[in-house]
């Protein structure tokens, strides 16, 4: 009986898929169903605008393993989403971590004392990954159980059938079931109260691919070779052109780098005529609280002294400051007789009031900046000198010892008054490099003034061992030019 | 197609029918049983016995909230599928009034100024003694009367803190949740004679405002009764963690009841599957709220790392045996019954789901006890689990249900076990889960 | 068919009978002509132009600040040492607050069977889709290197040689937002495939069927189809409900993991959660009150859905409060001084003003919806919305910007100063979120047909 409807004489290139009836509201269609149920139809399906209530028992519908399907991919996905984080962030079984392996090696490290898998921190992402599956699994499980997407149905070809997403109501027995009967069926579904029966058939000519479709796809196709193809050629080959850059990234900026060229004009002549992109200050112009006027605040000489003779750089004088204060101080210190002493103040200056605090502040800063040469008793032992000494006796370097500062040269207040202890701290001294740069003016004279103090306490200037002196004698002798008032060895 | 029925009561037997007649007595004697085997079992040690009873306090009191709020909200969301389970909890409800009686031996213990359960109600709880000097400071600010010879935060908090203060909070939250509770309950009844449907508005205009009530009692409530056994202790989720488990349990109890009465030939007709059904939806949704909260606080606390805050969960998790209980109550509160009561099969299944609600009552009693046992001891940590201890913990429980089911049985008396003329009865009754 | 109810006031309260969610008289046909007539409408309203312009022209500025932002850096806000996350954040937290209305109302009010949804869910999850892609931009330009932004999940790339934190509640707010936003677009979309088939139906133009036909995969409104179609529309709303939840509960992570006071607060959680469907509800009021009368759909949208979710804002605006109230309690219970600080410095320090907008435009100003009249009166409970959603920016400014300024180093402590670019883009954001709502308005279902008619009541019925 079936296999009589499947082809139907009459229509040529048309199939019979069933016969569709339609109905004015949903609780016919219900009635309807049951009736067909009953009959025993089994092919059937009803379509309505939305979901009937009762419809799934009228139909004889099963209930659908859909919840099953996204239980199993829900499970799956707590260890999916667990071990990406096991194995990305580092997770270890048995003294094996992820980060030894050879390829996408897990990244290990430390964020608030947490250890790398930290199952509390995990369960969020964990969480997140499945609910996402579950979604995923419930959406496209849906699409798969209908079959959808379906967009070719012999359905659509029927005008009537556009109402089934309206307000009308279909019931469709299928030509396939096996007490389908063209005439029998027709009066049934009449009988059960449909409004009106229609036939619904299958264009065979709709099932094939149209001629262009295929034209499309293939031209689709050979375009979609292309980028992978150029990025293989261009992979295989070697170009000296500089990459593209899409972004800037801040790789470009408008402003000029230390220690380079000028930028450019238009016309390829340089910005600067120095060719240098470095501009020196404006003459006479001063930095913002570097005005340093007063001479005895900040030279530590006499406001009303006059150098007598014009001084120029004597030999020996290692200078390595380029400090603003250096051309006021450009005295030759290897020759301290010829040094005008008296330039020198010999009380503090009117600013700096000798206090505890200030002592206290000098001490601080002379541990911090004196000692790694002259010691913390000042007598020129510091880590500093012992180091080289010890270097120098192996004849791998020379060094100029320290100087004690209890030697009666430097304490003696005619030869090394105030203003002079605070010019050799700022400008050097000899070997000693200036250190005007690193230690503000204030803390130049607490550092005078702890000095003052620590000779003071009378400590005795070290005796050089034998050994020591013999050590001494070779590095001095080395360079004599170089051996300026500190660099006897002390008997 | 479905035939609909009519909004009339038909079960044979809608009243206890006399069973309260006996249950009672049983159920008094059983309750006075269990309570003195526990008093027996703890050898009159006052402490250990009171934080059983504590235990069981909070557990059948917080099944009592859970049941005023399942009637609150029903009227505020007008909803029409519960109204034949509604009565049921709103004698459950009624419940939480008398209750305070049995919370009368712990508030005795703060009244007459002993730390037994609230070690704030003594001066020097803050201090925590490790050496002699620690050791002596404790006890000299114990010692003194003075609130100002107190450390700082102890007098801080004082102002809260106080005998005086407690006992009077106490005493609003059980009048307000009784007077809650009794009007709903006597508007209820007195539809079932008028049939007026003008009183389930007026229910529904007073659910709003109950609403608020209820959130703040249960706010400081739990404070008051969970949250201060250790005083130093803060969150601010408290509260909500408190309110997930008694929501949870008043449902697992309503369903329960339902179960029984039904067993027993009682409203047969009018409660269905169907209830059970929607019963069963909302636990699981609770019992997944619970896990969120429980989740929340507690990783909060793990991640921050605070000492202020952690030490609470170190006294749960760093201790031989509550690191096995904590496990317990994370499996046993969360994953099982939310694998129990997954999946429409499940739900519909009467066995099933009588064991789910027991077994999800038996953690939330867990739960409590997770949550007030610890903090019996804090500072020495003594306090270990398992032994004859549980003996106590159960005779205590067992008792205290006991009580809790006699109370119910009175309140329930000759009444109606189900509304008989609620406007919404016809809805409850077709009431259908797709 | 359906009853015959002239009145369209049906916010009366009869407790025998429930109201009917659709007035007017309307049938299967009327619901589907009254929802198709916006899109069939040869050409649509003024205003729609007008509303369209305007926010165009803002989602330009927006492109703008944009562009300008990646060329320049991230230095054109505001944000700098100590309050490194400054209106970006503030805005990601406000927009994605707002996207919770959506899900919600379908997620949850159709696990709960509240039949009143219908109409309203189409509108919210759309409105959901929308505020999310304006959350999602905000965090997506903060990494400042857009074009690395694949760099946020864990894709195996040998020239980075490294992989995301994943203990880091920045990295679980990538996932927990992108996953939200996927299902919110499949749960929405897998609404919208039996209405657009409505579409494809009665669609008059070439293009319109082919767009329309493959939108709607071939839906033809089979049992069968309709069986597997509302369970597993159950299962995406059984599984989005727990996911809105835990979106704006890591967003609250992102804060309360951390040990600055007046973030580390453990209600965070359910506050912030509370407060996004606060937020979100007076966004969709504010959106569906113009919209229904635009378009004439009261009939639909009816009175009563703008009173429920009038409740449901006052009822989630007092828990909002409830969590102020309990942080403050707790702030002075604790007796730790730094949290006590930072919740008196909150109410009276130098963001007052900021605190007591919060305060008053998230707790007291929608205690009016007590009064009848203002639940029930459309134009009103609008006002009292755009205050709600004004509030609910504040809460965000509140909590980010006065505990990063007076965070445990007095020294750098600072006062937040915002950049006109800032607020071109908050203001540019609405633009966005305005343009794809009006071209959702004019060319998908507004309102969810398929589902309305599942509500209409039926002759038995009653």
């Amino acid at each position: 009986m079936a296999e009589e409807n499947t082809t139907d004489p009459t229509q040529g290139n048309s199939k019979l898929v069933g016969l569709l009836a339609q109905f004015d509201d949903p609780d016919s269609l219900v009635h309807a169903c049951d009736q067909a149920r009953q009959a025993g139809y089994t092919k059937t399906d009803a379509y309505s605008p939305f979901p009937v209530h009762g419809i799934d028992p009228a139909l004889g519908i099963k209930r659908t393993v859909l919840p099953f399907i996204v239980l199993g991919i829900a499970l799956g996905a707590v260890f999916i989403g667990l071990g990406m984080q096991w194995y990305t962030n580092g997770g270890s079984i048995g003294g094996v971590s992820t980060d030894e392996s050879p390829l996408f090696p897990g990244y290990r490290f430390k964020i608030s004392g947490k250890p790398y898998f930290s199952l509390p921190a995990n369960i969020p992402v964990t969480f997140e990954v499945i609910v996402l599956s579950s979604a995923f699994a419930s959406f496209f499980g849906m699409w798969f159980l209908n079959k959808l997407p379906m967009l070719a149905n012999p359905l659509h070809r029927i005008s009537r059938f556009k109402r089934a997403t309206n307000d009308k109501f279909f019931l469709m027995i299928k030509n396939a079931d096996a007490k389908f009967d063209r005439g029998s069926t027709e009066a049934q579904l009449n009988e059960w109260g449909a409004v009106a029966v229609e036939e619904c058939r299958q264009d065979l000519t709709d099932i094939r691919l149209p001629g262009w479709l295929r034209l499309v796809a293939l031209i689709g196709a050979i375009l979609l070779m292309l980028p992978p193809v150029a990025i293989f050629r261009a992979m295989g080959m070697t170009n000296r052109a500089p990459r593209l850059h899409f972004m800037p990234d801040m790789d470009w900026q408008d402003k000029s780098k230390t220690q380079t060229v000028s930028p450019r004009l238009v016309n390829d002549e340089f910005l600067f005529a120095d060719e240098r992109a470095m501009r020196a200050p404006v003459d006479g112009s001063v930095a913002r609280g570097q005005l340093d006027a007063d001479p005895e605040m900040y030279r530590g000489i006499k406001r009303d002294y006059t150098p007598a003779v014009s001084v120029t750089t004597a030999t020996g004088s290692v200078r390595t400051s380029l400090g603003p204060n250096q051309n006021q101080q450009d005295v030759p210190a290897a020759a301290p007789p010829a040094e005008d002493v008296s330039m020198f103040i010999t009380t503090f200056p009117d600013e700096i009031e000798v206090t505890e605090e200030l002592l206290a502040r000098g001490q601080q800063r002379f541990n911090i900046y004196c000692t790694a040469c002259h010691g913390f008793s000042g007598n020129g032992n510091g880590l500093v000198n012992q180091r080289a000494l010890a270097l120098a006796a192996t004849g791998k370097a020379t060094w100029t010892t320290a100087k004690s500062l209890h030697d009666p040269m430097v304490k003696d207040p005619e030869k090394n008054p105030i203003g002079r202890i605070f010019d050799t701290i700022t400008n050097g001294r000899a070997t000693m490099g200036p250190y005007g740069d690193q230690i503000p003016t204030a803390d130049r004279w607490a550092i005078v003034a702890y000095v003052k103090a620590l000779q003071e306490t009378g400590i005795e200037p070290p005796v050089v061992v034998a050994e020591e002196g013999g050590a001494v004698a070779e590095g001095t002798t080395t360079e004599p030019s170089k051996t300026g008032d500190g660099t006897k060895p002390r008997p | 197609m479905h035939e609909t029925r009519p909004a009339k009561i038909t079960s044979p037997i809608t009243t206890l029918n006399g069973g309260h007649i006996r249950t009672i007595p049983v159920a008094l004697i059983v309750g006075a049983a269990g309570i003195g085997a526990a008093l027996l079992l703890s050898g009159f040690s006052s402490k250990r016995f009171l934080f059983a009873y504590l235990t069981s306090f909070c557990f059948v009191l917080s099944i009592s909230l859970g049941c005023l709020f399942f009637v609150t909200i029903m009227h505020l969301t007008r909803a029409g599928w519960s109204v034949t389970i509604r009565r049921i909890a709103e004698y459950w409800a009624m419940c939480s009034f008398p209750l305070f009686i049995l919370f009368l031996p712990v508030l005795a213990t703060v009244l007459v100024g002993s730390d037994t359960i609230y070690s704030w109600n003594v001066g020097g709880w803050s201090i925590h003694p490790h050496d002699a000097e620690t050791t002596a400071a404790k006890a000299a600010a114990a010692a003194s009367t003075s609130i100002s010879d107190r450390p700082p935060l102890e007098q801080l908090k004082y102002a809260f803190l106080n005998k005086w203060f407690f006992t009077a909070r106490i005493v609003a939250y059980f009048l307000m949740w009784g007077g809650m509770a009794w009007f709903f309950l006597k508007n209820s009844l007195k539809q079932d004679e008028s049939g007026d449907k003008s009183l389930t508005a007026r229910m529904q205009a007073f659910s709003a405002p109950f609403m608020i009530l209820f959130a703040v009692t249960i706010v400081f409530s739990s404070f008051d009764l969970e949250m201060s056994l250790s005083a130093l202790w803060f969150s601010t989720m408290f509260p909500v963690y408190f309110f997930a488990g008694a929501f949870l349990s008043g449902l697992c109890v309503i369903m329960l009841t339902g179960f029984w009465l039904q067993r027993t030939g009682r409203v047969t007709d009018e409660i269905t599957i169907e209830h059970y059904h929607d019963l069963g939806k909302l636990m699981q949704g609770f019992i997944i709220f619970w896990g969120y909260i429980a989740f929340s606080q507690f990783m909060l606390i793990w991640y921050a790392n605070i000492p202020e805050e952690t030490f609470w969960y170190n006294l749960r998790i760093n201790q031989p045996g509550w690191m096995t209980l904590s496990l317990i109550l994370l499996v046993g509160h969360l994953f099982i019954p939310f694998f129990l009561l997954m999946g429409r099969g499940l739900r519909r299944n009467r066995q099933l789901l009588t064991l789910s609600a027991v077994f999800i009552l038996v953690m939330h009693w867990v739960d409590h006890y997770w949550v007030i046992m610890p903090q019996m001891s804090p500072e020495t940590n003594k306090y270990t689990l398992g032994g004859s201890g549980f003996l106590i913990d159960a005779a205590c429980l067992v008792g205290v249900i006991a009580l809790f089911i006699a109370l119910f049985c009175l309140i329930a008396r000759n009444r109606s076990l189900v509304p008989l003329k609620d406007p919404r009865l016809g809805e409850a009754l077709n009431h259908e889960v797709h | 068919m359906a009853t015959v109810n002239p009145v369209l006031d049906n916010t009366y309260d009869d407790a025998a009978k429930r109201t009917p969610l659709v007035l007017g008289g309307l049938d299967y046909a009327g619901v589907t002509d009254d929802v198709c007539k916006i899109w069939e409408e040869e050409k649509p309203q003024k205003i729609w132009f007008l509303v369209l312009g305007v926010a165009f022209s803002l989602l330009l500025v927006l492109g703008a600040c944009v562009g300008h932002l990646l060329m320049k850096g991230t230095g054109v806000w505001g944000n700098n040492n100590p309050a490194y996350w400054g209106w970006p954040i503030v805005n990601f937290v406000f927009w994605v607050g707002i996207g919770h209305a959506g899900t919600l109302i379908s997620a949850i009010l159709f696990l709960f069977r509240q039949n009143w949804r219908t109409s309203i869910n189409r509108a919210a999850e759309a409105m959901t889709i929308f505020a999310v892609i304006c959350a999602g931009l905000f965090p997506g330009i903060h990494i400042g290197r857009v074009w690395a932004f694949y760099w946020l999940f864990p894709v195996p790339t040998e020239h980075l040689a490294m992989w995301p934190n994943f203990r880091s509640p920045l990295l679980w707010d990538v996932f927990a937002v992108s996953t939200y936003a996927t299902v919110s677009v499949l749960f929405w979309y897998m609404g919208m495939v039996p209405d657009i088939a409505t579409f494809r139906d009665r669609c008059k133009t070439r293009i319109g069927k082919l767009v329309y036909g493959l939108l709607s995969l071939g839906w033809t409104g089979s049992a069968r189809a309709w069986h597997r179609y509302e369970i597993a529309y159950t299962i995406l709303a059984a599984l989005a409900t727990p996911l809105v939840l835990s979106v704006h509960t890591i967003v609250s992570f992102d804060f309360a993991v951390s040990q600055v006071p007046g973030w580390h607060t453990t209600i965070f959680p359910p506050y912030f959660v509370a407060g996004a469907i606060f937020s979100g509800f007076a966004m969709v009021v504010t959106l569906l009150v113009p919209v229904r009368k635009m378009y004439g759909l009261e009939n639909l949208i009816t009175l009563r859905h703008l009173e429920n979710m009038c409740k449901i804002i006052m009822a989630t605006g007092m828990m909002v409060g409830t969590a102020y109230g309990i942080e403050f309690f707790i702030a002075w219970y604790s007796g730790v001084q730094y949290e006590s600080y930072a919740f008196y410095n909150r109410a009276f320090g130098n963001y007052w003003w900021a605190y007591w907008i919060m305060v008053s435009c998230n707790v007291l100003i929608p205690q009016v919806f007590w009064i009848k009249w203002c639940r029930t009166t459309p134009w009103f409970m609008v006002i009292i919305c755009i205050f709600v959603n004004i509030g609910m920016w504040f809460e965000r400014f509140v909590i980010t910007v006065t505990s990063l300024c007076r965070d445990f180093v007095p020294s750098s402590w600072a006062y937040f100063h915002p950049t006109w670019i800032d607020l071109l883009m908050l203001i540019g954001s609405f633009g966005l979120f305005t343009t794809l709502f009006a071209l959702f308005c004019r060319y998908l279902p507004v309102i969810a047909m398929a589902e309305v008619k599942g509500v209409i009541p039926r002759d038995h019925d009653h």
